[in-house]
């Protein structure tokens, strides 16, 4: 029996659960797990503080009133609450950084990580944006609604991913 | 429901959510860009089984009439150029959207600054969303499935991929086995000295034993 303090699951324990979520999404909220629409809503009420005019922008005035994207800040919200939880049940909290970049990359310190990071999550939303949705959205959600839109943006995602992490060394 | 109920909801699907990439090894970047050098598969196992769970979970609610599906339009332009540009950030942050909150809680702090370049990133897409769609447009299909393509319900395309899926993991897993994918201390790296300094746990768990997990 899996349990909450076991350091791993099995990958197929977890995709099972992630898949399942799909239910409460569709009956309850009326819609499909997704992630990159949060930092919409996240993006307009930060630089609402700054630029009051954002809410009248109709793509940010979208995500600051749909009920349905409250629902998805919580979601992701959860998730890194739920990663946290995780990790300190099983004893297995990261250190700042991954030892991964430094054997792909050779970067060590954490400022360098944090600029690589930085453009890298800003690439990331970016295109997910441009794409109308991420790995979830477009992936998990997108693939199995069927919609050949979805199918066409995965294999982008993974052509792009696989081109730049050819870049990296193999370790 | 409302608004209060939603975001419980919510954040009570998003714990079970980051759950699961945390215990499946998913949000590790070693896992993550080592399945994009082909390295590892934990990611794939993972995403394709979801992806299978998802066909059959919306073939039944769909199948019986209790929910609308909700497909995304195949624009292509900026479907496929959005796409590349996703995962092309994806290597170099070394997480997707999700993933990166899942980073942030297990204790990565670089991550909180992929957060923020996701923002920014999202904040520019939503200024110049008339430029940039502009620019890519190749042509609107509009929100088709292969439902739309081929003549057969959904329902039944949805089990018939999912069979599909379900064959191309199990084959996966015949070919490389889960626990001989997760590398030392399930970080998508193999020994090395570099990985026993970046993990705290490496005084109780010595370098190079693979942990078993789920037993």
């Amino acid at each position: 029996m899996p349990a909450f303090t076991d350091r791993v699951w099995s990958p197929y324990l977890a995709g099972i659960l992630i898949g399942l979520l799909q239910i409460p999404a569709f009956l309850l909220v009326d819609t499909a797990l997704g992630a990159s629409s949060s930092f919409v809503t996240a993006a307009g009420y930060l630089a609402s503080t700054i630029d009051g005019g954002i809410a009248q922008i109709d793509y940010f005035a979208r995500y600051m009133t749909s009920q349905k994207y409250f629902w998805q800040s919580a979601l992701v919200l959860g998730i890194a609450a739920g990663a946290f939880l995780s990790a300190r049940a099983s004893g297995s909290l990261r250190p700042s950084v991954s030892p991964a970049w430094r054997r792909m990359t050779g970067i060590r310190s954490l400022p360098a990580r944090a600029v690589m990071g930085f453009a890298g999550g800003f690439l990331m939303l970016l295109g997910a944006r441009i794409a109308g949705g991420c790995t979830s959205g477009h992936g998990i959600s997108g693939m199995a609604q069927l919609a050949v839109g979805s199918f066409l943006a995965v294999a982008a995602m993974f052509a792009g991913g696989i081109l730049v992490a050819s870049l990296f060394r193999r370790v | 429901m409302d608004i209060l109920g939603l975001i419980v909801l919510g954040a009570v699907m998003g714990l079970i959510f980051g759950t699961a990439l945390e215990k499946s090894r998913v949000l590790e970047p070693g896992i993550l860009v080592g399945q994009f050098q082909f390295r590892t598969h934990i990611m794939l196992k993972m995403f394709l089984t979801a992806t299978a769970t998802g066909l059959v979970v919306l073939a039944m609610l769909n199948g019986v009439g209790w929910v609308d599906l909700g497909p995304k339009a195949m624009a292509v332009g900026p479907v496929l150029i959005g796409g590349l540009i996703l995962g092309a950030g994806i290597a170099i942050a070394g997480a997707c959207p999700g993933t990166a909150l899942a980073q942030a809680g297990a204790g990565y702090r670089d991550a909180l600054f992929v957060i923020a370049g996701g923002i920014l990133g999202a904040l520019t897409y939503g200024y110049f969303k008339a430029d940039i769609d502009g620019l890519l447009d190749l042509g609107d299909h509009g929100r088709i499935t292969l439902a739309d393509l081929l003549p057969m319900p959904f329902w039944a395309l949805a089990l018939g991929l999912a069979a599909l899926l379900v064959l191309a993991i199990a084959a996966l897993e015949r070919w490389r086995p889960w626990r001989s994918e997760l590398g030392t201390d399930g970080t998508g790296l193999w020994g090395g000295p570099d990985a026993e300094r970046g993990d705290r746990r490496q005084a109780r768990t010595p370098s190079g034993t693979p942990i078993h997990g789920a037993e």
